[in-house]
């Protein structure tokens, strides 16, 4: 009987529990990411890999935001299922989205903070962290970098609407 | 060029399937894959040992116990007595192709069963409920008629997959398949296959003593007490109603003119 519970009951808690935390800590991250994007809504950020014509810049300088998050043992779990027969992983779609959304805001403070106007050649790098088990399998975690060309406008006016 | 600032859209990169209906839908569609591939492993071990030869049966089983039978002393009386009885019974199937083995499982629930490889189990519940040596040999001439027409290969095919299930999901060693007796007590043979080993059964007993006197006396005291006193829900549950089998066995012995009085054989512990 005991053997039983821990080998099915607690996994089966430890999935209920991973799954109450996971999704309010989710929705936490995601109220924050929009609230934020609301803020910078106006700042601009291309993926031109040179400056655009019409901006005039005084000086420039690299800025990068990363972040890197866990996956729940519920997303695991679920997705481990998924990958038995194939499929969108759905559960991990929210986990990506919150990544490269909040690497972008991430870099976009980077440069606000230093009073730059805008970021061109913006590129997002992802990566898969340390493993989550002892056997090589399975994944911790991803990181995201968002990197670009931050611009100090040459006037106030330089920049065209 | 007029840059246009735009949010980000939701629900573009992002599934709106709830996380908990894909793991429902996962769950089900996984688990109903799982219990067909069973069902399927089952068929399929139900089907091979339906085939399986008996030298090959004997060969395969030869040393086999199930795993989580607790056997009683090698030295026990009880032991050597059902083991000599059991020989003497198999003396008169004249072609038995088994050398068969008596264990005694320490089981306060009375209950006999016939096990692959010519293995009888019998419990110390049903050892502590026979009173004359008469009856136990209807028992386990019984036992005898379902390895006779190999009954006791049926129903084996679930024990031996959900141990396999078991095995690889707790982790444990794959190659070493065990049986539990547990499950083994709980599958029931047809009404058919019954009445078939109780023939069989009694015909040994009548050939072995000259008399059928006592052979069903044990059914005869579980009708009585309706079974209830006792410690039979095992044996009664895999088994036909009591009252039903005395009087087939009653019309049998009448049918082939046995007598039904004779010196009673007492239990020699
Ligand atoms: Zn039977």
């Amino acid at each position: 009987m005991l053997e039983l519970f821990l080998n099915f009951g607690l996994p089966f808690l430890l999935l209920l529990v991973a799954y109450f935390v996971g999704t309010m800590l989710e929705k936490g991250h995601f109220r924050s990411i929009r609230k934020r994007e609301g803020e910078y809504a106006k700042f601009p950020v291309v993926t031109f890999d040179t400056m655009p014509d019409d901006w005039s810049a005084s000086s420039g300088t690299l800025v990068s935001g990363s972040v890197v998050i866990s996956l729940d043992y519920f997303k695991r779990v679920i997705a481990g299922l998924r990958a038995i027969v194939g499929g969108r992983i759905k559960t991990y779609e929210p986990l990506l989205d919150r990544a490269r959304r909040e690497a972008m805001l991430r870099m976009i403070e980077d440069a606000r903070r230093d009073g730059y106007d805008a970021i061109f050649n913006v590129r997002l790098e992802t990566s898969r962290l340390a493993n989550s088990r002892g056997d090589g399998k399975g994944t911790a975690g991803v990181e995201m970098l968002a990197f670009g060309t931050a611009v100090k406008f040459a006037s106030r006016f330089a920049r065209t609407q | 060029m007029k840059f246009i600032p735009r949010q980000p859209r939701e629900g573009i990169n992002v599934s709106d399937t709830h996380p908990l209906v894909e793991a429902g839908t996962l769950v089900a569609g996984l688990t109903v894959i799982f219990v067909a591939i069973a069902l399927l492993l089952i068929f399929l071990v139900e089907i091979a040992l339906y085939f399986i030869p008996v030298e090959k049966e004997v060969a395969l089983f030869e040393d086999w116990l199930p795993e989580d039978l607790v056997t009683v002393s090698p030295a026990d009386e009880r032991l050597h007595q059902t083991q000599l009885l059991v020989d003497r019974l198999a003396f008169h199937w004249a072609d038995a192709p088994y050398t068969f083995r008596v264990e005694i499982d320490d089981s306060s629930v009375a209950n006999a069963m016939a096990l692959p490889g010519g293995l009888i189990v019998v419990t110390e519940g049903l050892l502590d409920l026979v009173e004359s040596e008469n009856e136990l040999a209807f028992v386990l001439g019984h036992e005898l008629g379902h390895f006779r027409n190999r009954d006791h290969l049926r129903a084996l095919g679930r024990g031996i997959v959900l141990s396999l299930f078991f095995a690889t999901t707790m982790g444990k060693d794959v190659s070493n398949i065990s049986v539990n007796v547990t499950d083994l007590a709980l599958r029931g043979f047809s009404r058919q296959q019954e009445s078939s080993a109780d023939e069989f059964g009694l015909a040994l007993v009548y050939t072995h003593y000259g008399h059928v006197d006592q052979a069903w006396r044990l059914f005869e005291r579980w009708d009585e007490t309706d079974g209830t006193v006792l410690n039979v829900v095992s044996y009664t549950s895999t088994h036909p109603d009591a009252g039903d089998r005395v009087d087939k066995l009653k019309d049998q012995a009448l049918r082939e003119g046995w007598p039904v009085e004779g010196s009673i054989t007492g239990l020699k512990w």
